[in-house]
């Protein structure tokens, strides 16, 4: 049976808004497993982009319990949540969000510097990655040198460089046309295939969920349907 | 762990034309406190150089200056020869009578000015062997109508070049020599204690120098004469009373320097501030990565403050630098306390550039408190727009 | 088009507070500067055109016999002559400063019409042999210490009283004079010439100021009385109050060059933070100019619109500059009375300020105005 990576237990998040109280999620109740690709989707506003948040420990919950990689994540103050988010956690945006005044090499080293490997270890992992999203000879270009596709690939190999237990993908291809998008969604399945990472992605678009191995629905800060578009291993839900 | 300075740096290089017109900004407001402050370094080791610890100096009992002291002829004489600490050699006391006063003389760019005339009596040339020198001309001669000037009152002053004539009253002085010396002295005009006082109707000297034996205790001296009933004087060592003379305008020109730094260092300040927060309003997302990456609050703190030191120094170095194109430039100042002109130059120390770069890190460190905080204290999710 | 200056500044009120702010100080300062220069000024600008001063030409510091009144007064033209001389002594502490004169208490009010004193006080003054008047400046900064009818005792410095230089010379206190001009203060204690000189013994004075006549030849009467001792004992030199004013000015040799620089100075790294803001806020604005200008925004109103962002702030910066200056300016004739005297915020210093910050509005908000005039809308938008 696979382990699960992320468990949610009744998983609820308010927000204020113009003196109003939203219920964004409302007493989720959510299992994922380890090793699998999963695509979040949902209307706007269903809560999948907190759920995200909240998984990725950059949010704490209203109420409910969340674990995650082992770790119940409502138990933890905000230094712990970095120090937890560090070693178990990848981050994949939209935007990108390189730091466009490192080069690629320095971008995926950044997350490593956290770590305390030496800077010759850290050297190697940072290569490894960038070798990893076929990047290695654009290294030392700056962001503005390289192309929507290829910033998303650093931003995936600064997110793997530390070698976290969980990726998280914030709408990855929103910003891509449709081949660079085809080949940062080849990327992650190829993660997940090959080196067996937990993705969760975030994602509107229903060709890029076909990539992922299970689909989660989410609406309005509820658990809808789940997809599988690959078997899971046996005796998981 | 740290986030390496060299994203610090980068940012600044990237935001260029913002970084330099904040350290320009920076820089003026350094090298504006730091002239003030060569100013008054200038003019308080230039005008005190040469103080001498082993030289007396009477005034009489009350005055601030020589210009208020005066003494009766004889009683200068007796003082001269009753004071024990006074040294001697073979032509007796080695002590002098002097007469000092304060002339209306004529700039050569037009202006007026007050120049100090001393009368020396021949001893004060013996005291003032080792600092005072002739360098073009000769000295006077005892009992005629000549005077010698201070190098720097040659280039000021009209008719104070050699072979001039400067009129006193009704009498004319021939100008006969020039003269260097370190201190205050090189914007004076000496001429003979004799010919001085009938002239300008004085009974008598303003002060008595004399050579005193080494370790004397001037206070204890002072106090001793201060109640004498028949020569009654105030004593100080040379090097103090100069300070003395001193002390106005210096306090002056540092509390100018003071209020100078604190009201343009606050407005350097906002300026910094405005700098800071607009780099880390522009950098929102880039924050937002580095702290949802697992940075701690405390490294992105420390990057933007030290982002602000670099400029606080780059402004220090730049306005100190500009501060050292004074260095030895030359001015002049009237000192309050004695009424006369001074010729000094801006001295820009080591300590004087010390302080610049100092303040300069103070304004930087500051300016960038606050929008530090702010880039530390923002949600990454605010920060990433993910909500 | 106003609301939305506001609105702009607004969005980003610390911005636009710190912006505010170093405008302001920058005003500030240069307020406090030329306040200065014009205390400098003060008696020279003020000065009497009827009034003429009697100096030796050796010195400022060398006296001139009594007996010279009478030979000045005789001179056609001159209507009264009053004579001056410097006490220079210190009330309890050196630091305590102000100036003192011993005068003809008559002559004194004959010479100077613009000291005004009240006729009981002018009645006491000259009555009370030790009697003195004090500028109404001075009393309020010793207000808790002296009394209408009460002594002030001075330390002569220069000159001693005879039982001893630690003995104070003592005052009566006849009342406080006001001056209506700037040529003389509110800060100077006149007293009585016969008490100075009978208790001296001495029979110099270091001024004559004399009064002529309207219309007289002023120049006549200068030559005139500089001619009656062209071979002694004293040469002495005769000026229009004017030049007496301005000779103390150019004394002070680089003291306005001083000043004149660091205000410089100042403005100019004011200048440079206002460009800086501005620029900023351009870029920042790019997009909103952007949306504006698809909207139907001309380049002109852009131009206006960016322009008019920069002028507000320094105004308002300017305002509040001139503002605390004006505020200020009690405390500070307080502080620095003993130096600069004519201390004033003059309506021009307020002008000065205001113009100071107008420009600095223009010339910082005039490259990001341009900018955003030749802003490309689409490229604005799409946020290159």
């Amino acid at each position: 049976m696979s382990q699960a990576m992320i468990q949610a237990r009744g998983l609820t998040k308010r927000y204020q808004r113009g003196g109003e109280t939203l219920v964004v999620l409302d007493g989720l109740d959510l299992e994922m497993s380890e090793g699998r690709f999963y695509a979040l989707m949902g209307p706007s506003g269903s809560g999948k982009t907190t759920l995200l948040n909240l998984i990725g420990g950059l949010d704490r919950p209203d109420e409910g319990s969340l674990v995650v990689a082992g770790e119940e994540l409502s138990g933890l103050d905000g230094a712990e949540l970095a120090h937890w988010r560090a070693r178990n956690i990848g981050f994949v945006f939209q935007g990108f969000n390189l730091i466009p005044v490192l080069s690629a090499y320095e971008n995926v080293e950044l997350p490593l510097k956290l770590t305390p490997l030496s800077r010759a270890e850290r050297r190697k992992h940072a290569e490894y990655a960038l070798e990893l999203v076929g990047l290695k000879d654009r290294m030392h270009h700056r962001p503005r040198q390289l192309s929507g596709g290829q910033e998303q690939r650093v931003a995936i190999a600064r997110a793997i460089a530390t070698d976290p237990r969980v990726l998280l993908a914030d709408e990855p291809t929103g910003d891509l046309d449709r081949k660079s998008a085809d080949a940062v969604l080849e990327l992650l399945g190829r993660l997940n295939r090959e080196f067996h990472k937990t993705i969760l992605m975030v994602t509107h678009d229903p060709h890029a969920a076909e990539h992922a191995g299970s689909v989660v629905h989410l609406d309005k800060g509820q658990l809808g349907r789940i997809e599988h578009n690959q078997p899971l291993a046996a005796g998981a839900s | 762990m740290l986030i390496p300075l060299g994203y610090n740096l980068r940012s600044l290089w990237v935001r260029r034309s913002s970084t330099l017109l904040t350290v320009l900004g920076l820089g003026a407001t350094v090298t504006i406190v730091s002239a003030v402050l060569a100013l008054q370094h200038g003019f308080q080791s230039m005008f005190t150089a040469g103080g001498r610890e082993d030289l007396a100096v009477f005034l009489r009992p009350g005055a601030t200056n020589e210009g208020d002291s005066i003494f009766r002829r004889d009683l200068g004489a007796r003082l001269v020869n009753t004071v024990g600490e006074i040294v001697s050699d073979a032509g007796g006391p080695r002590a002098s009578m002097e007469c000092y006063l304060a002339v209306l003389a004529r700039k050569l760019d037009g202006g007026e000015t007050n120049v100090p005339l001393r009368g020396v009596q021949p001893r004060t040339f013996d005291l003032r062997a080792g600092e005072l020198e002739i360098v073009a001309g000769r000295r006077f001669t005892p009992g005629s109508d000549e005077v010698i000037v201070g190098e720097s009152l040659v280039r000021r002053l009209q008719n104070c070049g050699l072979d001039d004539v400067i009129v006193l009253n009704t009498t004319p002085f021939r100008v006969v020599g020039v003269f260097r010396h370190p201190g205050a002295f090189a914007s004076e005009i000496w001429g003979d204690l004799e010919r001085f006082m009938p002239t300008l109707g004085r009974y008598g000297p303003n002060r008595v120098i004399a050579e005193v034996q080494p370790g004397t205790d001037f206070e204890a001296l002072s106090a001793r004469l201060e109640g004498d009933k028949e020569v009654p004087a105030k004593v100080l060592s040379e090097r103090e009373f100069l300070e003395s003379q001193t002390r106005v305008f210096s306090t002056a020109l540092l509390t100018l320097g003071r209020v100078l730094g604190l009201i343009m260092g606050i407005g350097a300040i906002f300026a910094a501030t405005n700098t800071m927060l607009a780099s880390v309003v522009a950098r929102t997302s880039e924050i937002g990565i580095l702290l949802a990456m697992g940075f701690r609050p405390l490294p992105v703190f420390v990057a933007f403050q030290l982002e602000a030191l670099v400029l606080g120094l780059a402004g220090g170095v730049v306005g100190g630098l500009a501060a050292l194109s004074l260095n030895g430039v030359e001015t002049g100042a009237m000192n309050w306390q004695t009424f006369t002109e001074f010729a000094f130059a801006f001295r820009v120390t080591p300590g004087v550039l010390g302080s610049a770069i100092g303040f300069s890190l103070v304004l930087g460190l500051l300016g960038g408190a606050w929008p530090a905080w702010r880039a530390a204290r923002m949600k990454p999710t605010e920060a990433l727009r993910l909500e | 088009m106003a609301r939305l200056v506001l609105q702009n500044l607004l969005r980003h009120p610390l911005r636009s507070l710190l912006t505010v702010g170093a405008v302001f100080i920058g005003v500030f300062l240069l307020c406090l500067l030329l306040s200065v220069v014009t205390a400098l000024n003060a008696g020279v600008d003020a000065a009497s055109s009827v009034r003429l001063m009697v100096q030796s030409s050796v010195s400022l510091f060398v006296a001139l016999p009594i007996s010279y009144q009478q030979r000045i007064a005789q001179v056609p033209g001159v209507e009264s002559v009053v004579k001056w001389q410097w006490f220079g002594g210190y009330y309890q502490d050196q630091s305590n400063f102000f100036a003192q004169f011993a005068v003809d208490p008559e002559q004194q009010l004959e010479v100077y019409p613009e000291l005004e004193v009240a006729p009981d006080v002018k009645q006491r003054f000259l009555a009370r042999r030790n009697a003195c008047i004090v500028g109404e400046q001075l009393l309020a900064q010793f207000a808790d210490e002296w009394k209408v009818g009460g002594t002030i005792p001075l330390i002569g410095a220069l000159f001693p009283h005879p039982d001893g230089p630690e003995v104070a010379w003592q005052f009566e206190l006849a009342g406080t004079y006001r001056s209506t001009s700037g040529a003389l203060d509110n800060r100077t204690l006149f007293f009585r010439w016969d008490y100075f000189e009978e208790t001296t013994d001495l029979e110099e004075a270091g001024v004559f100021v004399l009064r002529v006549a309207p219309g007289a030849d002023v120049s006549r009467i200068m030559a005139e009385i500089d001619g009656l001792y062209a071979n002694g004992p004293q040469k002495v030199r005769t000026t229009t109050e004017k030049e007496f004013q301005r000779q103390f000015v150019t004394m002070l040799g680089a003291v306005p060059l001083f000043v004149t620089w660091i205000g410089g100075g100042a403005l100019f790294a004011i200048l440079l933070a206002c460009v800086n803001t501005m620029l900023m806020a351009a870029r920042q604005q790019r997009h909103d100019v952007g949306i504006l200008k698809a909207l139907g925004f001309t380049d002109g109103a852009a131009f206006r619109l960016m322009l008019a962002q920069s002028l507000v702030l320094c105004l308002l910066g300017g305002l509040l500059g001139v503002g605390l200056g004006k505020g200020t300016e009690a405390a500070f004739v307080t502080v620095l009375g003993t130096f600069f005297p004519g201390y004033v915020v003059t309506d021009q210093t307020v002008a000065l300020g205001l113009g100071t910050a107008l420009a600095l509005g223009l010339v910082a908000g005039i490259v990001p105005a341009w900018t955003s005039a030749r802003l490309d809308v689409v490229r604005a938008l799409r946020g290159t």
